[in-house]
C-alpha cells in the first residue's frame, strides 16, 4: 500500500443487542479492521461525538496509537463537520458501517457524505483488494455469500458489510494508552428528529399463511392441516425413498434447491 | 608427596569458579522485576521448608525420596567436610570418619540414582542428567579413597603417582559437575537455585501445609501488561524456574500433554530458563511439546517470549488445573507463569485465540460469557420462589448462582440444590440479576482488567447486603470469591467476615446436622471426579465423599483422584481457546471413569458436568452431587 | 369490490372473433367461467368432452377417464379464476415502487410493497386525490409475467443495457428523470440487501429528502420505523421516500391491473465511477459457514463420507460438521458448527447423524428450518427439528441425491424445451 493513500475509518458508539450497553459497533469495527489492512498504523480513526466515551478505547485497542474526535453533542447532525474533516484531511478511502447500532440507524450518513462531497459510494463492501493508481478494486457482499467485483476511483466512501473480515480483538493496554485529538466543531441541531416518538420495538407477528378458502371444505382443511414441516414433523414409517422425498419437498419449498 | 597441593587447589579453584557462577546466576535472576520478600526470614525458614514441605511432595515417590535424602544429604555433608578436611587440611580423625560415613551414604544413594537411570521413565530428562549418577558415584568414590589416609585406614601417600593422577582427574570431573555445574547451569543447579527458591518463594503461604492458589492481581495502566519478556517476571519467579530438576512429574500429570496438545510444563519451565539466560533449547533432553520439534526455540532476557521461544498455543493449551504445581517437588508455579504470559497476549496484543475474543467481548458487554441478556439471568428461577437480596436485604445464606443460570443443563443442578436448601429450611437468598460473572474465565484468559472490573462491581453489590455465608455450586466462582476477591475488597470489606463455601461442603454440614433426610442410593457403582478448582485449588476432597457415603455409596475411586485428579479439560478457558490436540481431555477422563466400572460419575461442578457429558455416548451417567442428593431426598409429607 | 362482476370488453371481443390469434388460448383459459353479456355463467358446449381414439368426439358421462392427463390439465386450468381488472384512468398522481426484481422477478417483499402502495391510495378515500396509479420501475431484463396480478398499474421498464449488472449511478439518474417527469407522491423501496436500500438512499441523498428506513407500518400520515438495530420503534410523519421491511403490507390478490407502460424521456448518461467487474463465482463450500444459507452437516452418524460430500455438492449445500466428525479427522476444523466452532445462520440446516448436544445446538440457534436424519428418534436434534426422518443416513442420503439429480435433469430438459 502506498503511504500516499489516506484511509479514514469513521466509527460510532454501538449498542449490544442483548444488554443495550455501549460497545464498539460491529460493522464499524470491521471498517477499522479493513482500514488497518489497507493503511496499518496510518489509518485515521475518527468519531464525531463525546471524546470521553470509553467505547472509543475499544476501537483504538485494535492497534492504533491515536484517534481523532470531532466533539459533538448527542442528537446533533454530524454531516457538516465530518464532511469538512474529510476534505481538509484529504481522505482517499473512507470506511464506515452500513447502519449505526443506536439512534435512527437510517444508514443515510454515508450517502449524504458522498452527495455532499461528490464522491462515489459503495455499499456493503466485503473486502478491498488493492488501491492503486487512483483506483481501488473492491468486492461487494451479496446475499448467499456471493461477491461482486467493482473498480472505483479515489476518493470514495465505502460501507462495510458484516461479511467483511471479523474485527480483531481489542486489546486493553493499547486502547487505554492511545492519545485522542479533540477537534471542536460547530454544532448543528437535528430538529426533525426531535419531533419523533421513540419507543421500544414492538414484536412483529410473523405473517400467517393466509388461506382464502372458497368453500367450507377448504376452510376446514386450512384450519386443521398441519403446516408442512412446521412444529416438528417426525417421520418414522416409510421407505428411505419416501423420507428423502419429504426432505426434498421441504428443500424445494424453502427454495434452497432450484 | 609432590601432588599434595593438587587436591586443595582443585577444590579451591572450583569453589571460586562456583562462586563467580553464583554471582552471575543471581544477576540473571535480578534482571527480573522487584518483589517484596523477607530475605532473612526466608533464609531462616529454608531448611525447614526443604525438609518438611519439599520432602512432603517428594515423598509421593518413595523410591526417589529415600534416594534423594541419601544422595543429597550425603553430598551436602560430605562437601562441607571435604572443605575442612581436604581444603583447610584440618587433621581430625573424627571429621575424616564422618566424611567417610557421609560419602558412603551418598554412594548408597547414588547407586539408586544410577539404577533409576538405567531405564528411565519418559518423563525424566536425559542428556546431562544421565551423567549425573556417574558424577555422584565418582565424587563419593574419589573422596572416599582420598579420605582413607586421613582416617588412618591407609598410609599417607598410598598408591603412588598413577593413582594420584587418576584420582585428580576424578576430583576434577566430579567437582566440575558438583560445584562448577551447580552455578553454571549443570544438573546440580537445582540444589543451588532450589534452596534459594525455597527461601524466597513468591507464595510463602504454601509452606507448612498452607494453600495459596489465587492468582496475583495484574497492575493495570502501565506501559505494558503481563509478561512479554523474561525480565518482566518477578525475580523470584525466574529463580523458581532455575530450580527445576526436570523430574517430569508435572509432565506426567499434565492433561494437555497427555491429550497431545502442544504443552509440556517441564519444557515450558526449561524454556523460561532458556529465555532469561539467553540461547536456544537445543540442549533440552526431555520430552518435547507434543508434535513440536526441539531445537528451534530461541530466547533472551529482553526478547518477547512468544516471538520464537514459546508458541502462544502452548500457553493457551493449559487448563490451569494445577496438577503440575501440586506435583512439582520444587514447588514451581507453572500456572502463575502461564497466566502472566497470557495477560500480555490478551491485554497487549489482543490475541486470545478462537472464541476467546468473542467470549471476552461478551463478558464486557453483558457480564456473561455467552452474551445473553443480563436481564434474563434469573429466568431459571422463575418457578423457584427464591428470595432476592434486593428485597430481603439479609439472609443467612447467599446462594451465588453463577453463569450456570443461563445454561439449561446447569440449571438442573441449580434447581436440585435449591430443592435441598428448601428441604433443610435454609434462610437463603440470591442476588438475581444483580449478580455478575465471577470473572474466572476472563482472568484465566489473561484479561485481568475485566476480571478486576467484575470483582469490584460484584463486591460493591455484595457489600450492600448482610449474610454470613456464600454458597455456590460453581467451584470456579467459589475460588474467585474465596481466594481472589480479597485483593480488591480492602475498602468495602464485603467478604471480610463471610464464609465462602462450596455447595458440597455446605450440604455436608446440613446432612451432619441431620437437616436432610436421605434415602440410601440403590443405583449401580459410583465414582467421583474431583473438580480441580474444588480439590487442588481449595483442598476440599472430603465433603463430597462424605456426602456420597451418607447415601450409602461406596465410591469406586479412580486411579487418579483426590489431589491427583485428572482435569476434565474445562478449566482455564481451555474449551474456549480450544487448542487442537490428538485427543480430548474429557475423553481421557471418561476412560478413567469407565475403568472403575462405574455407571454413574458424581461431580461437583457444572463445567465438569458439561465436559464429561460432551463425551460421545455410550458412557456412564454424569450427575452433580446436588442432583444425586436431591434424587434421594425424603420429602416430608405435609 | 372483488365480488363485482366486471365485463372485459377486450376479452369479449376476442371471444367473439374466432380468427383472433388469442382466441384459442383465451377460450381454454376461461373455461371455468364464461359469462354472457348479462353476467350469467354460460356453458360452452364445444368444449365438453374429448376426442376419442378413433378421432370422434366423446362425452364421458361415466367419468371413466377422470384420471387422464388431458382431463387433469383442464381441471387445473379451469380453476384459474380471472380477477377483476383495476383501472386507473388519467391518474392525478403516482406512487412509484422500485422493486428489487431479484432474478428478474418480483420478490415477495416487492409484492407486499405494491400492495402497500395500493392501500395508501385506498386510504385516501374516493376523491380526486385518490385517483392515483401505482408505478413500478424496473431495470434490466424482466422475467416477470404477473405484474398485473401484483398490482402494477403503470410500468416503467428501463431495459437498456446501461442498467445491466451493478449500475447504481445510472439507475439513480433514471430515477431522477422519473422524479422530474412524474413527481410521485411517494417513492417506495424495499429495505433489502438486494439493492433496494442502496438505491433508495442514493435517491434520498440526491433529492435531499429524509427517508423513512426500516419502515414496517405505514399510513398516509404516520410511519413506524425500526431504529437502533431494530430495538426501537420510531413513529414519525410519513415522508416521501420510504424503505420498507418485509411484510410491511399485504400483496394484491384480488384484482388485476393494467400494466400500462409509461415512458421516460432521455436521462443523463452519467460517467460511471463505479465499474462493475461482474459476479465472482463462489463455490458453496467456499462460502463462509456463518454466511451459508443451506448447510448439510455431518456428525458421528455418517459412515460413508464420499457419499456425504457428493450429496452436498449435488444439493449445492455448504458442508458443516459436529465436533466429533472434526475430531475424528473427517472434516476440517473450519467446518465445525457449535459452541466452539461457528454459529451459523442458515435458512435450512440439514443435520445428518448429529445427536444434538447442547454445544452443537448453541451454534444453530439462529437457523430457520432444521431437518434431521437420525436413527434415534429420541435424540435432541430430532426434538429440535422441524422435520426429522428416522432412518439410516446412508440410505436417505442416497435417495435424496437421486431425487435432486432427477430434479436437475428435468429442469435442464425444461429449459431446453423453453429455449426451443
Ligand atoms: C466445551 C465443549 C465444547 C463443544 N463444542 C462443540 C461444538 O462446537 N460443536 C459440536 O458439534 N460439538 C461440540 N462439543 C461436543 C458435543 O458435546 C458432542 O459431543 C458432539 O456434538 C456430538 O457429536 P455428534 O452428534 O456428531 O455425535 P454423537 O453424539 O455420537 O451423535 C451421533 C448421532 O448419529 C446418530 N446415528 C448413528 N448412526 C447413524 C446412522 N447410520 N444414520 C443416522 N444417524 C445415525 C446417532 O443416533 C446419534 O444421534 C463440545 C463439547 C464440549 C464439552
Ligand atoms: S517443573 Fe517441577 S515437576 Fe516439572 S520437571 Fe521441573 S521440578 Fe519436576
Ligand atoms: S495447570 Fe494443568 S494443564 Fe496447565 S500445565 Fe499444569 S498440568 Fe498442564
Amino acid at each position: 500500500m502506498q503511504p500516499s493513500v489516506n484511509v479514514v475509518s469513521l466509527v460510532s458508539v454501538g449498542r449490544h443487542p442483548q444488554s443495550d450497553r455501549s460497545r464498539r459497533a460491529d460493522q464499524d469495527a470491521r471498517a477499522v479492521e479493513l482500514g488497518l489492512k489497507l493503511a496499518g498504523k496510518n489509518l485515521t480513526l475518527v468519531h464525531a461525538g463525546d471524546p470521553e466515551n470509553p467505547v472509543l478505547r475499544q476501537y483504538a485497542g485494535m492497534g492504533l496509537d491515536a484517534f481523532t474526535v470531532l466533539r459533538q453533542k448527542s442528537y446533533s447532525d454530524v454531516l457538516p463537520i465530518i464532511g469538512n474533516f474529510l476534505t481538509e484531511n484529504n481522505a482517499h478511502v473512507v470506511l464506515m458501517g452500513i447502519r449505526a447500532e443506536s439512534g435512527e440507524s437510517s444508514g443515510m450518513l454515508p450517502y449524504l457524505l458522498a452527495e455532499k462531497l461528490g464522491w462515489p459510494l459503495l455499499s456493503r463492501v466485503a473486502d478491498i483488494l488493492h488501491v492503486e493508481n487512483g483506483k481501488a478494486d473492491v468486492l461487494l457482499a451479496l446475499p448467499r455469500g456471493q461477491r461482486r467485483a467493482v473498480t472505483v476511483s479515489l476518493p470514495f466512501i465505502a460501507t462495510v458489510d458484516n461479511a467483511a473480515k471479523d474485527a480483531r480483538q481489542s486489546a486493553y493496554g493499547p486502547g487505554i494508552r492511545a492519545s485522542i485529538t479533540v477537534l471542536d466543531a460547530e454544532q448543528t441541531a437535528d430538529n426533525m428528529a426531535a419531533s419523533w416518538a421513540i419507543s421500544p420495538a414492538k414484536p412483529r407477528a410473523k405473517r400467517m399463511k393466509v388461506v382464502k378458502a372458497k368453500n367450507a371444505a377448504d376452510r376446514f382443511k386450512a384450519a386443521t392441516a398441519k403446516p408442512v414441516g412446521g412444529g416438528g414433523n417426525v417421520l418414522k414409517q416409510g421407505t428411505p425413498a419416501e423420507k428423502a422425498q419429504a426432505i426434498f419437498d421441504l428443500l424445494l419449498e424453502e427454495k434452497v434447491i432450484r | 608427596m609432590m601432588f599434595d597441593w593438587l587436591t586443595p587447589t582443585l577444590i579451591a579453584v572450583l569453589l571460586v569458579l562456583a562462586g563467580i557462577g553464583a554471582v552471575r546466576r543471581m544477576n540473571l535472576w535480578r534482571a527480573g522485576q522487584a518483589d517484596k520478600v523477607d530475605l532473612i526470614a526466608g533464609l531462616m525458614a529454608m531448611p525447614k521448608r526443604y525438609l518438611h514441605d519439599l520432602h512432603h511432595v517428594v515423598e509421593r515417590d518413595k523410591y526417589i525420596s529415600r534416594t534423594h535424602v541419601a544422595t543429597g544429604g550425603g553430598f551436602v555433608l560430605a562437601m562441607l567436610l571435604v572443605v575442612f578436611v581436604h581444603l583447610f587440611g584440618v587433621d581430625s580423625k573424627v571429621l575424616a570418619w564422618l566424611l567417610l560415613a557421609a560419602l558412603v551414604m551418598m554412594f548408597y544413594g547414588a547407586v539408586f540414582v544410577f539404577k533409576r537411570r538405567l531405564n528411565p521413565p519418559s518423563r525424566l530428562s536425559k542428556g546431562p542428567w544421565m551423567r549425573l549418577p556417574k558424577s555422584l558415584l565418582t565424587f563419593s568414590i574419589t573422596f572416599f579413597v582420598l579420605t582413607l589416609p586421613a582416617a588412618g585406614v591407609l598410609p599417607e601417600g598410598f598408591g603412588g603417582g598413577l593413582l594420584t593422577v587418576v584420582l585428580s582427574f576424578c576430583i576434577l570431573a566430579s567437582l566440575v559437575e558438583m560445584l562448577f555445574g551447580m552455578t553454571w547451569g549443570g544438573p546440580m543447579k537445582h540444589a543451588f537455585a532450589g534452596a534459594l527458591h525455597l527461601a524466597f518463594h513468591r507464595r510463602p503461604e504454601r509452606f507448612g501445609g498452607g494453600r495459596s492458589t489465587g492468582l496475583k492481581a495484574a497492575v493495570l495502566g502501565e506501559t505494558s501488561h503481563g509478561v512479554a519478556k523474561p525480565t518482566d517476571f518477578k525475580w523470584n519467579q525466574l529463580l523458581g524456574f532455575d530450580a527445576c530438576v526436570q523430574c517430569g512429574r508435572c509432565e506426567a500429570v499434565c492433561p494437555a500433554f497427555a491429550a497431545g496438545q502442544p504443552l509440556n510444563p517441564k519444557k515450558l519451565i526449561q524454556d523460561m530458563v532458556v529465555g532469561f539466560a539467553g540461547g536456544t533449547d537445543e540442549k533440552y533432553a526431555g520430552s518435547p511439546y507434543p508434535n513440536v520439534e526441539v531445537g528451534n526455540a530461541k530466547g533472551g532476557p529482553d526478547q518477547i517470549i512468544t516471538d520464537g521461544l514459546i508458541h502462544p498455543d502452548t500457553l493457551w493449551s493449559c487448563t490451569t488445573c494445577r496438577a503440575c504445581v501440586e506435583e512439582c517437588p520444587m514447588m514451581i508455579e507453572h500456572v502463575d507463569a502461564i497466566v502472566d504470559m497470557r495477560r500480555f497476549l490478551t491485554l497487549e496484543k489482543g490475541d486470545t485465540p478462537n472464541k476467546g475474543a468473542q467470549v471476552l467481548e461478551n463478558i464486557i458487554a453483558t457480564d456473561n460469557p455467552n452474551g445473553f441478556s443480563p436481564s434474563s439471568r434469573t429466568h431459571w428461577a422463575a418457578d423457584q420462589n427464591l428470595n432476592l437480596m434486593k428485597d430481603v436485604q439479609q439472609a443467612d445464606v447467599l446462594f451465588w448462582v453463577s453463569d450456570g443460570a443461563f445454561d439449561m443443563r446447569s440449571q438442573r443442578i441449580l434447581r436440585a440444590f435449591v430443592k435441598l436448601l428448601k428441604a433443610a429450611n435454609v434462610d437463603v437468598a440470591i442476588l438475581g440479576d444483580e449478580e455478575l460473572d465471577s470473572g474466572d474465565v476472563a482472568r484465566r484468559l489473561g484479561d485481568d482488567a475485566t476480571f478486576q472490573n467484575l470483582a469490584k462491581r460484584n463486591l460493591a453489590i455484595l457489600s450492600q447486603y448482610r449474610f454470613k455465608t456464600i454458597v455456590t455450586t460453581d467451584p470456579h466462582a467459589f475460588h474467585c470469591l474465596r481466594n481472589e476477591y480479597a485483593d480488591f475488597d480492602s475498602d468495602l470489606n464485603a467478604l471480610a467476615s463471610v464464609e465462602v463455601l462450596h455447595h458440597t461442603t455446605f450440604l455436608n454440614r446440613l446432612v451432619q446436622e441431620g437437616r436432610l433426610q436421605l434415602d440410601t442410593f440403590k443405583g449401580g457403582k459410583v465414582t467421583y471426579h474431583d473438580p480441580c478448582y474444588l480439590g487442588r485449588y481449595n483442598g476440599e476432597y472430603d465433603a463430597p465423599r462424605e456426602l456420597l457415603a451418607s447415601l450409602g455409596i461406596d465410591v469406586a475411586e479412580m486411579e487418579r483422584s483426590g489431589y491427583r485428579s485428572r482435569c476434565c479439560g474445562g478449566g482455564g478457558g481451555a474449551p474456549i481457546t480450544d487448542i487442537p490436540g490428538e485427543r480430548r481431555i474429557a475423553d481421557m477422563r471418561m476412560e478413567d471413569v469407565v475403568s472403575t466400572g462405574a455407571e454413574l460419575v458424581a461431580v461437583g461442578c457444572q463445567q465438569c458436568t458439561a465436559m464429561l457429558e460432551g463425551v460421545v455416548e455410550p458412557r456412564p451417567v454424569v450427575k452433580d452431587i446436588a442432583e444425586i442428593l436431591a434424587g434421594q431426598l425424603i420429602e416430608e409429607a405435609h | 369490490m372483488s365480488n363485482l362482476i366486471r365485463r372485459d370488453p377486450r376479452a369479449e371481443r376476442i371471444a367473439r372473433n374466432r380468427l383472433h390469434p388469442l382466441h384459442a388460448s383465451m377460450m381454454l383459459a376461461e373455461q371455468g367461467e364464461v359469462r354472457g353479456p348479462s353476467g350469467l355463467i354460460r356453458k360452452n358446449p364445444h368444449l365438453v368432452g374429448f376426442i376419442g381414439p378413433n378421432g370422434l368426439k366423446r362425452i364421458d358421462r361415466a367419468n371413466a377417464f377422470a384420471g387422464t392427463v388431458n382431463r387433469q390439465k383442464r381441471v387445473s386450468t379451469a380453476q384459474e379464476v380471472v380477477l377483476p381488472l383495476h383501472q386507473v384512468v388519467n391518474p392525478d398522481g403516482y406512487i412509484v415502487v422500485v422493486p428489487d426484481m431479484v432474478g428478474g422477478r418480483l420478490t415477495s417483499q416487492d409484492k407486499d410493497i405494491l400492495g402497500l402502495a395500493h392501500s395508501l391510495i385506498a386510504q385516501k378515500g374516493t376523491g380526486k386525490s385518490a385517483n392515483m396509479a401505482v408505478v413500478a420501475v424496473c431495470f434490466g431484463e424482466s422475467k416477470e409475467s404477473q405484474f398485473d396480478l401484483a398490482g402494477v398499474d403503470r410500468l416503467i421498464h428501463l431495459s437498456s443495457d446501461v442498467f445491466d449488472g451493478f449500475t447504481p449511478e445510472a439507475r439513480l439518474s433514471a430515477l431522477m428523470q422519473v422524479e422530474a417527469q412524474y413527481q410521485p407522491e411517494h417513492w417506495l423501496f424495499p429495505d433489502s440487501v438486494n439493492g433496494g436500500t442502496d438505491l433508495a438512499s442514493r435517491l434520498a441523498a440526491r433529492l435531499g429528502e429524509r427517508p423513512a428506513t426500516q419502515a414496517w407500518q405505514v399510513s398516509t400520515t404516520q410511519t413506524v420505523c425500526r431504529g437502533a438495530s431494530a430495538s426501537t420503534d420510531i413513529t414519525r410523519e410519513t415522508p416521501r421516500i420510504l424503505m420498507l421491511l418485509e411484510e410491511c403490507g399485504t400483496a394484491i390478490d384480488e384484482t388485476r391491473h393494467e400494466v400500462l407502460s409509461l415512458s421516460v424521456e432521455s436521462y443523463d448518461q452519467v460517467p460511471a465511477r463505479l465499474l462493475d467487474k461482474g459476479l465472482m463465482s463462489v463455490d458453496p463450500n467456499a462460502v463462509p459457514l456463518a454466511e451459508a444459507e443451506f448447510i448439510l452437516s455431518a456428525g458421528n452418524g455418517i459412515h460413508n463420507w464420499d457419499q456425504f460430500h457428493e450429496c452436498a455438492s449435488v444439493l449445492g449445500a455448504t458442508e458443516g460438521a459436529s465436533r466429533v466428525a472434526v475430531d475424528d479427522g473427517f472434516m476440517p476444523r473450519t467446518r465445525q458448527v457449535g459452541a466452539s466452532g461457528t454459529w451459523v445462520t442458515a435458512r435450512v440446516y440439514l443435520a445428518v447423524g448429529i445427536s444434538g448436544a447442547i454445544q452443537h445446538m448453541q451454534g444453530i440457534g439462529q437457523c430457520g428450518k432444521v431437518v434431521a436424519i437420525n436413527t434415534d428418534a429420541g435424540c435432541d436434534m430430532v426434538k429440535r427439528a422441524d422435520l426429522a426422518v428416522i432412518a439410516d443416513s446412508e440410505a436417505v442420503l442416497a435417495e435424496l441425491t437421486k431425487l435432486v439429480q432427477e430434479h436437475h435433469a428435468s429442469k435442464v430438459q425444461e429449459e431446453k424445451h423453453n429455449a426451443a
